[in-house]
């Protein structure tokens, strides 16, 4: 990092009074880092029990868009300013409308409504805002303490902490257009995550459609000056490759503000399913890229996927911790995949710290497709999703429907993980949703455990030969719930479609659990144990009276405390729970309105300890919406 | 050690119309001895692979080839003129494998003389740009054009591997030779037994870390496919190669180093032809009096004939009948196997020394099958009973004898009278006899209904007779896997004596020309000599640690019995009059060698490279390979 920056870095550190050990929660992943852990232990295994709802929060996004909440999904992580910045609790809304509440009773103190361009069928959603000091304006001044916040019409907010007013002299009238002179194309591109803000600049990503289309729209990473909103660098993953687009960063970034690194985790080149028009291996596709914060330049890079077909996007916020490992203690980055792979890094060089074999890829029979002979997968830890599903594996909860997914099965093309599709139906295991998915990981403390949650439901896809004039039909990147999701690959011979793999009573072909919580243990590469991570009882077309804990496809991540607990919604069931970090024993459940699809945080206030969820439903559960943020405490 | 894998992103060598010395030293400049240089053209061969992927049947077609050398004392390789551009992959154990790239050697092309084959040091100039790998580093180059044959030398220098990388670069056999299953030597036994003897154990595929709950899952699936781990054992078994796996990976100081490559190895070449693909099971083979070598796919019912002159080869479908299911009477074992084309089970290999027919055991039939490689048509010959065709070997007179491993029988068809003859060997007990005499009656079931086994420890299964081999005085040996002996049958009265083997394991055997009997004891990791006049078993320690030798062949002419290394990726060749080893390292990881076969008049000697699964070995698909001694180089010691 240059000195300039590292000094702006360093001011704006001291400035926020706070850190995110002190049972704050300054950052959308807890700290810089994505650790997803609180030092808070106020509320731990003796007395969860006793946990209740503090307060309730309603952003009112029901009442003000009525109909088109059915298009969003509720994923914000709210973050909690310092006492210098107003210690307000801070999220957004589906339709980036960022609200400041008192901490201790949910009353709101201001909002922001950045009034986004709601055009296109593109879904609505933000995971959070960032905060940052800056420390060129003066202390007091306004827009001295920020929040940064990427919208779905792609434009780069900075409004001030504390009043939630637009910062004057960042771009225009506090926004930089993210897009370029070409306007705004709704529907294409858009940003969710919270942005990266460290060393005196604020970098985005963007969510990318790239199945839709051959050449989609780039994914260029941007790092804009925290003052003034003017473009210091920008990275295109792809390097520039003309026939494909994307590659782009949907996911948070982390960072390492000691070594001046930024990290990427990037998807999958366009379009996802197709291709024979991005040969190779398509870097820095589907791999975490690690830049100089300051330039922007590459530093190193690790793709842990090579040529993907299979929409393995890197899913997560890279996390960064110490790998304690023979007295050594080696700066390090885990990193969860959709295959299901937690690669571990040393993130100063990329290299691998456990061995990496080469797990050899079936070929395609596409006419001219060239999958990458093999893809790298670490010697441990092991996989989090057995991949191996064959017909005698088949699931089901009579011998009938296991009858009809066995013969599924059996006429599926399944050459293990990383089959590419062809025009024969063929197994997706994981799927595109996982294996891990973008709620990541919580690391425990110092103790190398990395607590995930993953789906375990397999899809089964295929490419159909397009008939000349057919459009692009869907505006998701993962089918719905109980439905199959055809889409034309614009500029390819092929619409691909995909859905997840069920009996004709709509249940998964494998076992479940169809959902898990994983302890994994990155100092000894093992699995410590594993859990169901949600019930069934729902999802039936009636309700049952009791929880069928099996385990459901989830969306969202937990965190970690030092009481011992884990805190994770993310299930098709309405739930919040907490789990024994030392054995995955449910501790505390709680129903909630919605499906909480967003990942919990917490924070000590006044010798209180606060879990906060947002619980808004998702989209693609197709299990109703809402707008609540659920605050539990302890009685007082 | 860096893989094959990567080839397809290696730099690339321009093509010279001359010869190529490599000079290969370490970062001192001292030469480097015994580093295996491995030579690939660029080009991959265009090939029609339109019948799922394998050439269809009867088409003549190219294969992929390659040629590992090894350098001499002075760390000199040469290889000799290509018609195309070429890579070589250089590897030294404790170095870090080096890619040659066209930068090396394209940036140079200045010219001085050179008097020999092997080039010079002093021909080497100071032209040399880095590799784009930036490992190779400091090349230096010359080409020498001035008079006689062209030689161009490269110099290349090796850089150290980390501990960890050398550790990790360790073949299967080291790790698995401290896997001690908690002490437990019966448990490693049956685990050996049972799991080792289509791939290899302990390798980075199977050092992955699992789940307690994975492995059991693997261990079904390959009982499925057939290996018979005792169930009572799956449980045990999981818990400690999982505990022991990652004691190893915690420790891995403890593993010990493999035994280094020796300095004969510069006075031989290797050449290996791909065929088939990742999925392919490239198992028994002969080398036909036509000079063709004839190779048995055994997973896809394909036989291959390849012409190691052109490298090429025609690829033949065995047939089969409608009503034939996958897996034939045995019932299909790989319903999850990914790639499958199996009715037949094309298995073992012999050659009539009439007519040159081929004989070929397809072990899911009650069948024979037979080959004429001038008419390249197939024949079936029906048999009148017995289980699981297995080894098959041809006599002086044209009998053709082979084992019945399921129905512990030995078979033999009268080629004059066109009939079979079954030779029960005895059962060890009364239930055994009982469980034989009711195979009908198990087979009669339809596969999907039929009783299965469930092996314990104790009992095992059935003796399976395995091995075979005609002796000079035309006696027949068999091997019994489980039953731990092996037996005589007299060729002309059919009389059978059995003989108890003292060690572990009787796979395959041998009859050397003076009519001993050379036996590989599978688990004891053992060549045994059986000396029939004497009655007298004579074991030989294999040069390598905890390797499970699955078969071997005898050089009658040369007097050296070659055996598998199929753990360690070597191969072993033992001088019968000495006493003495020679290991000779494959040229791909994960090499797993099974059916050995010499050519008595050069003194090659020929394998496959037959794991299963192929694309665990390192470049992903099979290859045949053969050892050539180099001409006009002495061996070194």
């Amino acid at each position: 990092m240059s000195p300039p920056r590292l000094a702006l870095s360093l001011a704006a550190l001291l400035a926020a009074g706070t850190t995110a050990a002190d049972s704050g929660w300054l950052y959308y992943g807890g700290d810089q880092g994505g650790k997803h852990y609180s030092t808070a232990a106020v509320i731990d295994r003796d007395n969860v029990a006793g946990l209740d709802v503090a307060w309730v929060h309603r952003s009112g996004d029901v009442e003000r868009y009525g109909e088109a909440m059915q298009n969003t999904s509720a994923q914000a992580t709210p973050i909690l300013l310092p006492p210098s910045a107003g210690e307000s609790l801070v999220y957004c809304t589906p339709f980036n409308r960022v609200i400041a509440l008192d901490p201790g009773t949910g009353e709101q103190r201001w909002e922001f409504d950045p009034g986004i361009d709601r055009r296109g069928d593109r879904t609505f959603r933000c995971r959070g805002v960032s905060y940052a000091v800056e420390p060129r304006v003066a202390t007091g001044a306004h827009c001295h303490h920020r929040l940064y916040l990427a919208t779905h019409d792609r434009k780069l907010w900075a409004i001030d902490a504390r009043d939630g007013k637009a910062c004057d002299g960042f771009g225009r009238a506090g926004a930089v257009e993210l897009y370029g002179e070409e306007g705004y194309v709704p529907g294409d591109v858009s940003s969710s995550s919270a942005p990266t803000v460290a060393g005196g600049v604020v970098v985005v990503g963007s969510g990318v459609i790239d199945f839709a289309r051959a050449t989609a729209p780039r994914g260029t990473v941007s790092a804009f000056d925290t003052l003034t909103g003017k473009r210091v660098w920008q990275f295109d993953p792809l390097l520039g490759h003309a026939s494909s687009g994307a590659a782009n960063v949907w996911a948070p970034m982390s960072v390492d503000e000691d070594n001046g690194l930024l990290f990427l985790p990037t998807s999958a080149p366009s379009p996802d399913y197709y291709g024979v028009d991005r040969p190779g291996d398509d870097l820095y596709a589907n791999s975490i890229v690690a830049l100089d914060l300051a330039t922007g330049a590459v530093r190193w890079h690790f793709q842990h996927v090579r040529h993907d077909l299979w929409d393995y996007d890197t899913p997560a916020q890279p996390i960064l911790f110490q790998w304690e490992k023979n007295g050594a203690s080696i700066p390090a980055l885990a990193q969860v995949t959709k295959q299901s792979f937690v690669f571990v890094l040393n993130r100063l060089t990329g290299e691998s710290l456990w061995e990496i074999t080469e797990h050899p890829a079936p070929p395609s029979d596409i006419p001219g497709e060239r999958p990458a002979l093999t893809q790298p997968k670490p010697i441990a830890p092991p996989p989090l999703v057995d991949s191996f599903l064959i017909p005698s594996n088949a699931w089901g909860l009579t011998p009938w429907d296991r009858g009809h997914c066995a013969q599924q099965l059996a006429a599926l093309n399944n050459l293990g993980l990383f089959t590419p599709l062809s025009e024969q139906l063929s197994l997706m295991y994981p799927g595109s949703l996982g294996g891990a998915n973008w709620g990541g990981g919580a690391l425990l403390a110092e103790s190398g455990v990395l607590l995930v949650n993953i789906n375990n439901a397999a899809f089964s896809g295929k490419l159909v030969p397009t008939p000349a004039g057919a459009a692009s039909a869907a505006k998701t990147d993962h089918p719905e719930s109980g439905k199959r999701m055809q889409v034309t690959m614009q500029g390819t011979p092929y619409t691909v479609d995909i859905g997840a793999l069920t009996s004709p009573l709509g249940i998964p072909c494998n076992a479940p659990p169809w959902g898990k919580l994983i302890a994994v243990n990155l100092y000894t590469g093992s699995i410590d144990w594993q859990t169901a991570l949600g019930s069934v009882h729902e999802m039936g077309p009636i309700t049952a009276p009791f929880h069928i804990d099996w385990g459901t496809p989830n969306l969202g991540g937990g965190i970690a405390t030092a009481g011992g607990l884990f805190f994770i919604g993310a299930t098709m069931d309405r739930q919040i729970r907490a789990f024994d970090v030392n054995n995955g024993e449910t501790l505390w459940k709680f129903t909630l309105a919605n499906d909480a699809t967003a990942t919990p945080m917490t924070y000590l206030y006044r010798g209180r300890q606060y879990v906060v969820i947002n619980a808004g439903g998702h989209y693609m559960f197709q299990r109703g919406y809402g707008d609540y943020l659920y605050a539990f405490a302890l009685p007082e | 050690m860096r893989n094959l894998y990567f080839l397809p992103v290696l730099c690339l060598i321009s093509a010279f119309s001359h010869a190529t010395t490599l000079h290969i030293m370490n970062a001192a400049g001292e030469p480097l001895s015994r580093v295996m240089v491995t030579q690939t053209a660029v080009e991959k061969v265009v090939a029609d692979l339109s019948d799922d992927g394998y050439a269809p049947h009867g088409v003549l077609t190219p294969a992929d080839t390659t040629i590992t050398r090894f350098t001499d004392a002075d760390g000199n390789v040469s290889f000799d003129d290509t018609a195309g551009a070429v890579q070589y992959r250089v590897r030294s154990q404790g170095y870090v494998d080096q890619y040659i790239s066209e930068d090396s050697l394209a940036a140079d092309s200045g010219t001085e003389s050179a008097t020999d084959d092997n080039g010079d040091d002093s021909l080497a100039g100071d032209s040399g740009e880095d590799s784009t790998d930036g490992d190779v580093g400091e090349d230096s180059l010359a080409h020498d054009s001035s008079e006689g044959p062209a030689v161009t030398t490269l110099d290349v220098t090796m850089v150290p591997m980390t501990k960890e990388q050398y550790i990790a670069s360790y073949p299967s056999n080291v790790w698995l030779s401290k896997l001690s299953l908690g002490g437990d030597e019966d448990l490693k036994n049956s685990f050996e037994l049972n799991c080792s003897f289509c791939h290899q154990q302990a390798s980075p595929f199977m050092r992955n870390e699992r789940t307690v709950e994975q492995w059991i899952a693997v261990f079904e699936r390959m009982n499925s496919y057939g290996a018979r781990l005792p169930g009572d054992e799956h449980q045990q078994l999981a818990e400690l190669l999982q505990k022991e796996y990652r004691e190893l990976r915690e420790n891995p100081e403890v593993v010990p180093e493999p035994r280094r490559w020796e300095g004969h190895l510069s006075s031989i070449e290797m050449k290996e032809w791909v065929i088939g693909d990742g999925f392919s099971q490239m198992h028994d083979f002969l080398i036909h009096p036509n000079g063709f070598i004839y190779v048995g796919d055994n997973l896809f019912d394909r036989l291959y004939e390849i012409n190691t002159e052109t490298g090429e080869y025609t690829v033949y479908k065995v047939p089969h009948n409608d009503e034939q299911q996958p897996g034939g009477i045995l019932g299909n074992r790989f319903v999850t196997f990914p790639k499958m084309h199996n009715y037949l089970g094309v298995h073992s290999f012999a050659v009539s020394p009439r007519d040159g027919n081929i004989f070929i055991t397809p072990s899911m039939q009650q069948a024979l099958l037979e080959f004429n490689p001038k008419t390249k048509k197939f024949t079936t010959h029906e048999m009148p009973g017995g289980y699981y065709p297995h080894t098959i070997r041809v006599d002086a007179k044209d009998r053709v004898w082979f084992t019945l491993a399921l129905s512990s029988q030995v078979a033999m068809l009268d080629r004059t009278s066109n009939e079979f003859t079954l030779i029960d060997l005895p059962a060890r007990g009364v239930q055994e006899w009982l469980i034989l005499k009711s195979l009908p009656l198990i087979f009669a079931f339809d596969p999907a209904n039929r009783p299965q086994p469930s092996p314990t420890r104790e009992s095992i299964g059935l003796p399976m007779p395995y091995g075979i081999d005609v002796a000079p005085d035309g006696g027949i040996w068999v091997a019994r896997l489980y039953a731990n002996d092996i037996a005589h049958i007299d060729p002309e009265t059919l009389e059978v004596t059995m003989i108890d083997f003292p060690f572990e394991g009787p796979r395959r055997l041998r009859i050397d020309a003076d009519g001993m009997v050379w036996i590989v004891a599978f688990q004891d990791s053992l060549l045994v000599k059986y000396d029939p006049k004497a009655d007298v078993f004579t074991p030989y320690e294999l040069p390598v640690v905890n390797e499970i030798p699955y078969a071997l062949n005898v050089d009658k002419e040369r007097g050296v019995v070659w055996v598998n290394g199929n753990q360690s990726d070597t191969i072993l060749g033992f001088d019968i009059a000495s006493e003495t080893w020679k290991v000779y390292p494959m040229p791909r990881q994960r090499f797993f060698t099974r059916d050995i076969e010499i050519s008595e008049s050069d003194g090659a000697v020929y394998t496959t490279n037959s794991h299963f699964p192929t694309w665990q070995s390192e470049g992903g698909l099979p290859t045949l390979l053969r050892i050539t001694p180099l001409p006009d180089q002495a061996p070194q010691h």
